[in-house]
């Protein structure tokens, strides 16, 4: 047979079909389907997690104030899962998705790996790693020039709260140093402490024994928004007896709102109308715990001083306020309120709460004088079921401090923030005013040198172009941060701390707890990267500063410093975890006050209220005025709390994100809430893109219709919108704090912006 | 499916959901995540692409302010009987290779992620859109691969994946018994629960044998303000819900504008 | 050597310029359709617009359907073997290639539509007997090998094949025993086609396409089958009419085409009457039964009950009215819109029992749900058209595939 091209084509084809069908007999072809799909079941770049023999670690949760106990299941040396802590007399078991989700901050794409220093323009996001000797010497060098060239007072620090040992190490150092100026955001806890020494003489938080309340009127609360200890607060609902009754009031049908008993919506601000409008009927009806009026409290009726000049009295102030008024005012039928007052006052152990949403935001001093007083009106104060007031932490004392003479002249210094100072003189931090008074500053700012710790005021903070061109004027900003946060990522050094699960930390009680407690969060990880626990950076700076900075440290390191702090407490912490002191429960001791009359007082004369014409002006109610043209700006922008979302310093875990509603955020843009009817009038749709306008500045949003909001109201959830962090947070949505500004308490000076005028326009 | 189904005897594992209790704060969906290596996304807005064996719904009774109402849903796998309560759920009738299967001994529908090649008829075939597809290669970013648990395997793309009641802890719990020479038919309430469960911060997710009278959701699941799932469709979900909402209660199923739902349930009942 | 022609003799086919022409076109979307499937295989399915609630969508349509239109292979194959209308061989090759065509693109697109396709033969080996998609795996790959057999003495007919001596005779034997594999098609089709059917059907989460009792066995069987053995006749019809009109020549004799859509006409009439008792008993006691009004299911602007009426009616009672009647397929405009109006109401009925049932929500809480396919499920499912294309225009110049062309097209 002759082979030539034609046939020889032929002949191979039918070789190779003839060879295929052939191998389709052999084992080979079977074989390599199977080694195929073996290797589909085994792709190696899908992980195969270390198996190991399962333990448990007890520690605490840190990422909020909550205080949370938690449980941290390992195996081998790796933790894989955090759970509540059954026996934590906090969250007795309950934890709130952001602990649940905490190894994502451990492990997470956030973390600040090495010592940072910045490279680029500030923000920019270029940095060198830099090591710990270099990073401490940078800072301990700017610190002491500042001191040189008699300037103390030019540092400032701000940190996320003055709970706990460490801001008190902190204020420590920033007094030995010579500034006054520790710093930090004011909470609902705040405002209430302020109150609460109006009317009781005494230091102390403020406590809600929500426990065994059984008429509980929130004034907005987010109860199970993430208000208090989340894990607390939702313990609590799921334990509650049936007979409890949850009265929210807020404008919007919040989660709360949602399991709430009943939920009666507010014009937006005017709680304490409602609450001055509850003790009229209250008053009125003669409804009020007629033996605590008379025995324990001053200021009810009208009364006159030695001088001669008559006060008016809480009873005669609430006159002017008619349920009739007060329905004009907070848009509730007259009978309601009635009705409400009525079952206030009849409830054997009734409770009003205050602080809007998560309390974040302290509010006017007003408001929560108006609630102390609801609560005073039924004598439930130091009683079960009521408000008590939970003592500050007391610590060892420390060696006395030798100050120098510019630590001396620094410390007489007034604050930047003008907290304490005779405007404000109960006002301990008023971080909100900052940016605004370094801003109104021509020439160099007040603040030289910024240190922040545990805190990320460049996305907490209200107004925040307002906040960044304060930052722009700070020449040296170092961030604490354990990761690449928004002030973090604007910061000239990066010293990072240990994170959750890697640091020691005491958690104080936390807020609204009606007892005390103190948890120590242990870690229960080493340190993953090159990181180092503030306190022992701290201490690092102290002893290079030298002089009486050193001389004020004589610990080693941070955990020779808690435990010498904690004293007593310490061995006990270290095995338990947590301690509890039970509330003196003596009468004489419970009905106590340490104010002038030596009664709770209705209408603090002793105490007279700053920034009111009259002095003697007893509490009242002054409508909270926000910002905004109500021409320009037809409707209200009010943010909400959701505990999917972090509005403070830690911010959403990737888990949580993931968790939040496509009503809430739609790829990278966040939805707002209005009701269809004040959609129609704008002719907004379901889905539609809008812009966003307030006096502050202007947002890209997409259209959610809610049956559950008000009319004429926005609804933008706080936590969404940040610029720094990774893929999975930065660039979503808006941050409610580009859109609305501090309104400052005249007689705080603490932010009492509830919101702000807003429009909503077709993009 | 070869095993005989012994319904009465056997155990039924099962949940009862108190809506009343739920807050919708989303603790059952992290708690699920963290204990199931679930993956996540920079993008998980789209629900419809993103892997959730529980989900929490937002219910409304669309009445308007202030007479609006909502209530939060959660929603696992609802581990059917099927219908005759015989293990022929929904899904595993329909899977043409056996990823899927009815464990006549727990009432537990198990998903075999190295089974599963991914053709999705289960997904269409479920009601309750509890399964959930790979359509993504998982990654875990940073150093996220440590904190994961090894009693789950993490799945690769392509396959079908949904709740398992955490068959891994009853696993678990059944290998402790054995060492500790007791019958796993005795295993106690507490020994094997849920992540979900043991997440939600309100207590609202029981879960335990629904045919062991000693077990809470025995006596819950009787309750009058309980609930299933599309019953009515008969996929006999072992996922009870209660709310004394009637508003809420008649939206877990479909019922004719002149049907009341607590007259149909018992019309069914008759029926069988 | 003295070449045996390629083309075979006593026919006319166009220039291999215009030829290569054509196939480039053709081929340029082939390659579109490839590209898209490989990034499909490599990437994954996250380059499909499916969602978790479309987890089946374009692809399994465009299965349902064109297993649908290739029904007529296997009932073109009954009719000429078992019941012996001779008169049909004149269309049957056409109706084998169309089968095979169909078939084939339709395993390809199961292919690219599983997540996993390195373990696709699970399908086989792991097998669920109770599955409706396991009882289609089996009979579709057992009837595509069948129709690959159909087709192979076809192929060997090419002139320059049939000159090896071997493969003339093998082709001649194969013609001979081709009834046995027609019967066999016929058997296997009843079965898968049927199993398609019940792929929704059994479905009893999904009261949209769940039928019961009798309703399911034997009837949406039934109906599956007996809409393919109606409208793959109309589809084969349509193709030989598209292929005529393209070289521009009549292939097949017109009684021949008349005696096929009467049958297909007769077919329709008696599968749409079954459909309309099937959806009557689901709409006014099945659905019901599960709390829903037959509205509930046609509430949304794509889905409305419009959608119902095109079904049934149009393409159902009107093309099936026309075929039955001398007057109505004897007149080409009349014939030739029923055919496509046939074409249109099975493929309709594949995506209403595919698509729709995905998109209605069963919650009160849920809206309906939206899909709209990406460009690479669009590419893959042309792909099948375009391989179609090439398959048909080889098969038409380089075999016989029309018996009846030399006698039509007289070459001077």
């Amino acid at each position: 047979m002759k082979i030539d091209r034609r046939n020889f084509l032929t002949y191979t084809t039918a070789a190779v079909l003839g060879g295929a069908a052939g191998s389709m007999l052999t084992p080979a072809p079977w074989k390599l389907m199977d080694d195929v799909s073996i290797w589909t079941q085994n792709w190696p770049w899908t992980p195969v997690p270390e198996a190991g023999p399962v333990t448990h670690k007890q520690s605490a949760c840190t990422l909020c104030p909550g205080g949370c106990g938690i449980n941290v299941r390992f195996v081998g040396t790796r933790p894989v899962k955090i759970e509540g802590l059954k026996d934590h007399p906090v969250n007795k078991g309950s934890l709130c998705p952001m602990g649940l989700s905490g190894l994502q901050y451990v492990y997470g794409p956030d973390r600040v790996g090495s010592p940072l220093k910045r490279e680029g323009k500030r923000g920019e996001g270029k940095w060198k790693k830099i090591t710990w000797n270099e990073a401490l010497t940078a800072v301990t060098d700017k610190l002491a020039s500042l001191r040189k060239s008699e300037n103390p007072q030019s540092l400032a620090c701000i940190t996320g709260s003055s709970r706990g040992t460490l801001p008190s190490l902190i204020g420590r150092f920033l007094t030995v140093y010579g500034s006054p100026n520790l710093l930090r955001p004011a909470t609902v806890q705040d405002a209430n402490e302020q109150a609460l020494f109006l009317t009781q003489g005494k230091q102390g938080t403020l406590g809600f024994d929500i426990e065994n309340a059984d008429f509980i009127l929130s004034f907005g609360s987010g109860i199970l928004d993430g208000w208090g200890s989340p894990g607390r607060m939702f313990r609590l609902f799921g334990t509650r007896k049936s007979e409890q009754r949850i009265i929210q009031i807020e404008p919007r049908l919040s989660n709360t709102a949602a399991k709430a008993s009943r939920w009666i919506g507010i014009n937006p601000g005017t709680e304490g109308a409602l609450a001055l409008g509850l003790a009229h009927v209250i008053i009125k009806e003669s409804l009020y715990n007629k033996n605590f009026i008379e025995k324990f409290t001053f200021g009810f009726n009208d009364w006159t001083d030695d001088a001669g000049i008559t006060h008016t009295g809480f009873a005669t102030l609430v006159e002017a306020y008619s349920p009739e008024k007060v329905s004009q005012i907070t848009g509730i039928p007259k009978p309601l309120i009635e009705s409400l007052a009525r079952e206030f006052a009849a409830s054997p152990r009734p409770l009003a709460i205050n602080g809007r949403g998560q309390g974040t935001l302290p509010g006017s001093i007003d408001e929560s004088l108006a609630m102390q007083s609801l609560n005073a009106l039924t004598g439930n104060i130091n009683q079960i079921g009521g408000i008590y007031i939970v003592p500050e932490q007391t610590y060892a004392k420390w060696p006395d401090l030798g100050m120098d003479a510019t630590a001396s002249k620094g410390m007489q210094q007034p604050r930047i923030d003008g907290a304490g100072s005779d405007q404000f003189p109960n006002t301990r931090s008023l971080l909100n005013r900052l940016p605004g008074l370094i801003n109104s500053v021509k020439g160099d700012s007040p603040v030289q040198a910024l240190l922040v710790v545990d805190a990320n005021p460049m996305y907490t903070l209200p107004d925040t172009a307002a906040t960044r061109k304060a930052f722009d004027k700070i020449p040296f900003i170092v961030s604490f941060s354990s990761y690449m946060d928004e002030t973090a990522a604007y910061a000239d050094y990066i010293l990072p701390d240990h994170a959750n699960l890697e640091r020691y930390q005491d958690i104080p009680t936390p807020a609204g707890m009606a007892h005390q407690t103190i948890t120590l969060a242990t870690p229960v990880i080493e340190p993953l990267y090159d990181t180092k626990h503030t306190g022992d950076a701290l201490i690092h700076i102290a002893k290079s500063l030298g002089g009486f900075v050193e001389e004020a440290f004589p610990w080693d390191d941070y955990e020779t410093f808690l435990a010498d702090t904690l004293q007593d407490h310490w061995s006990d912490l270290k095995e338990k975890g947590v301690i509890e002191i039970s509330p003196d429960s003596k009468d004489s001791a419970v009905l106590s006050f340490n104010t002038a009359s030596a009664k709770y007082e209705f209408c603090p004369a002793a105490a007279t209220r700053q920034g009111s014409k009259d002095s003697n002006a007893p509490s009242a109610y002054t409508p909270a005025a926000i910002e905004g043209d109500e021409k320009r700006f037809s409707l209200l922008l009010v943010p909400y709390d959701s505990i999917r979302l972090s509005g403070e310093q830690i911010a959403n875990s990737p888990f949580m994100t993931k968790t939040v509603e496509a009503t809430v955020l739609k790829k990278q843009m966040t939805l707002v809430e209005i009701n269809p009817k004040t959609a129609k009038t704008l002719a907004l749709k379901e889905g539609s893109k809008a812009v966003l306008t307030t006096p502050k500045g202007k947002a890209s949003v997409i259209v959610h219709l809610y049956e559950g909001i008000m009319p004429g109201l926005i609804a933008l959830p706080r936590g969404l919108g940040h610029t720094a962090y990774s893929e999975f947070l930065a660039g979503k949505g808006t941050n409610t704090n580009d859109l609305i500004g501090s309104v400052e308490d005249p007689a705080s000076g603490f932010d009492m912006a509830w919101g702000i005028r807003a429009q909503l326009s077709k993009a | 499916m070869k095993e005989k189904n012994d319904y009465e005897h056997s155990k039924r594992y099962g949940m009862v959901i108190d809506l009343d209790k739920c807050t919708g704060c989303g603790s059952c969906m992290i708690g699920c995540y963290t204990e199931n290596n679930v993956p996540f996304k920079a993008d998980e807005t789209n629900k419809l692409d993103s892997i959730n064996w529980i989900q929490v719904y937002k219910l409304t009774n669309g009445k308007p302010y202030p007479e609006t109402e909502i209530s939060y849903l959660p929603m696992p796998c609802m581990q059917c009987d099927g219908e005759g309560k015989l293990g022929h759920s929904p899904c595993v009738s329909v899977c043409p290779a056996v990823a899927t299967d009815y464990d006549y001994s727990t009432g537990i529908v198990s998903q075999i992620y190295t089974r599963c090649f991914g053709c999705r008829y289960c997904m269409a075939a479920c009601p309750y859109h509890a399964r959930k597809f790979n359509w993504w290669d998982p990654v875990w970013p940073a150093d996220m691969e440590k904190y994961l648990s090894p009693d789950v395997s993490p799945r690769m793309r392509g396959v079908v994946e949904k709740c398992s009641f955490c068959f891994h802890r009853y696993q678990l719990a059944r290998n402790k018994a054995y060492y500790e020479n007791r019958q796993t038919e005795e295993l106690g309430e507490d020994e094997y629960q849920t992540a979900c469960a043991e997440a939600c911060p309100t207590g609202a997710i029981t879960f335990g044998d629904l045919n062991n009278k000693s077990h809470a959701v025995y006596q819950l699941k009787n309750s009058p303000n309980a609930f299933r799932l599309l019953e009515r469709l008969e996929t006999n979900p072992k996922v009870y819900y209660l709310s004394s909402k009637k508003w809420v209660r008649r939206q877990g199923d479909n019922y004719l504008a002149n049907e009341e739902p607590g007259l149909i349930k018992k019309i069914d009942k008759q029926h069988h | 050597m003295n070449e045996t022609p390629l083309i075979p003799a006593g026919v006319k086919r166009c220039s291999k310029w215009q030829f290569s022409l054509w196939m480039g076109a053709v081929t340029a979307v082939l390659i579109w359709g490839i590209y898209a499937m490989f990034l499909i295989w490599y990437k994954g399915l996250n380059q499909t617009n499916m969602n978790d609630a479309y987890g089946f969508a374009l692809w399994i349509w465009a299965d349902l359907a064109v297993i649908a239109l290739g029904g007529g292979a296997f009932f073109s194959g009954f009719l000429t073997y078992i019941i012996g209308k001779d008169d049909l061989k004149n269309i049957i090759n056409f109706a084998v290639i169309i089968g095979f065509i169909c078939y084939s693109s339709a395993l390809l697109i199961l292919a690219i539509d599983i997540g996993q396709p390195l373990r696709g033969w699970f399908i086989f080996w792991h097998a669920n007997v109770h599955s409706m998609l396991t009882e289609v795996a089996f009979c579709l790959s057992c009837y595509f090998a069948v129709l690959t057999i159909e087709f192979i003495p076809l192929i060997l007919e090419n002139p320059r094949l049939a000159k090896k001596p071997f493969l003339h005779h093998l082709s001649h034997n194969m013609h001979g025993v081709m009834a046995v594999f027609a019967a066999t098609g016929v058997f296997l089709s009843f079965f898968h086609q049927g199993s398609l059917g019940g792929v929704a059907g059994v479905l009893y989460g999904r009261p949209f396409a769940y039928r019961e009792h009798v309703f399911i066995w034997p009837w949406t069987f039934f109906l599956f089958t007996w809409s393919a053995a109606a409208c793959g006749p109309c589809f084969t019809i349509l193709v030989t009419w598209m292929t005529e009109k393209i070289t521009r020549k009549k292939l097949v004799k017109q009684e021949v085409i008349w005696l096929f859509a009467k049958i297909s006409g007769w077919m329709i009439i008696t599968y749409i009457t079954a459909k309309t008792i099937d959806t009557l008993y689901w709409a006014l006691v099945t659905a019901p039964s599960k709390g829903f009004t037959l509205m509930d299911f046609y509430s949304s602007p794509t889905y409305n009950i419009g959608l119902l009426f095109i079904e049934i009616v149009l393409c159902g009672f009107v093309p099936g009215l026309i075929l039955i009647t001398r007057r109505g397929r004897e007149n080409s405009f009349f014939l030739m819109s029923a055919v496509i109006l046939a074409v249109i109401g099975v493929s309709l009925n594949r995506w209403v029992m595919v698509l729709q049932v995905m998109a209605v929500p069963l919650f009160s809480f849920n809206d309906w749900y939206t899909y709209m396919p990406s460009w690479q499920e669009v590419a893959t499912t042309v792909l099948p058209v375009a391989y179609g294309l090439i398959v048909i225009s080889l098969a038409y110049r380089y075999l016989p595939v029309f018996p009846q062309e030399q006698e039509l097209n007289p070459i001077d």
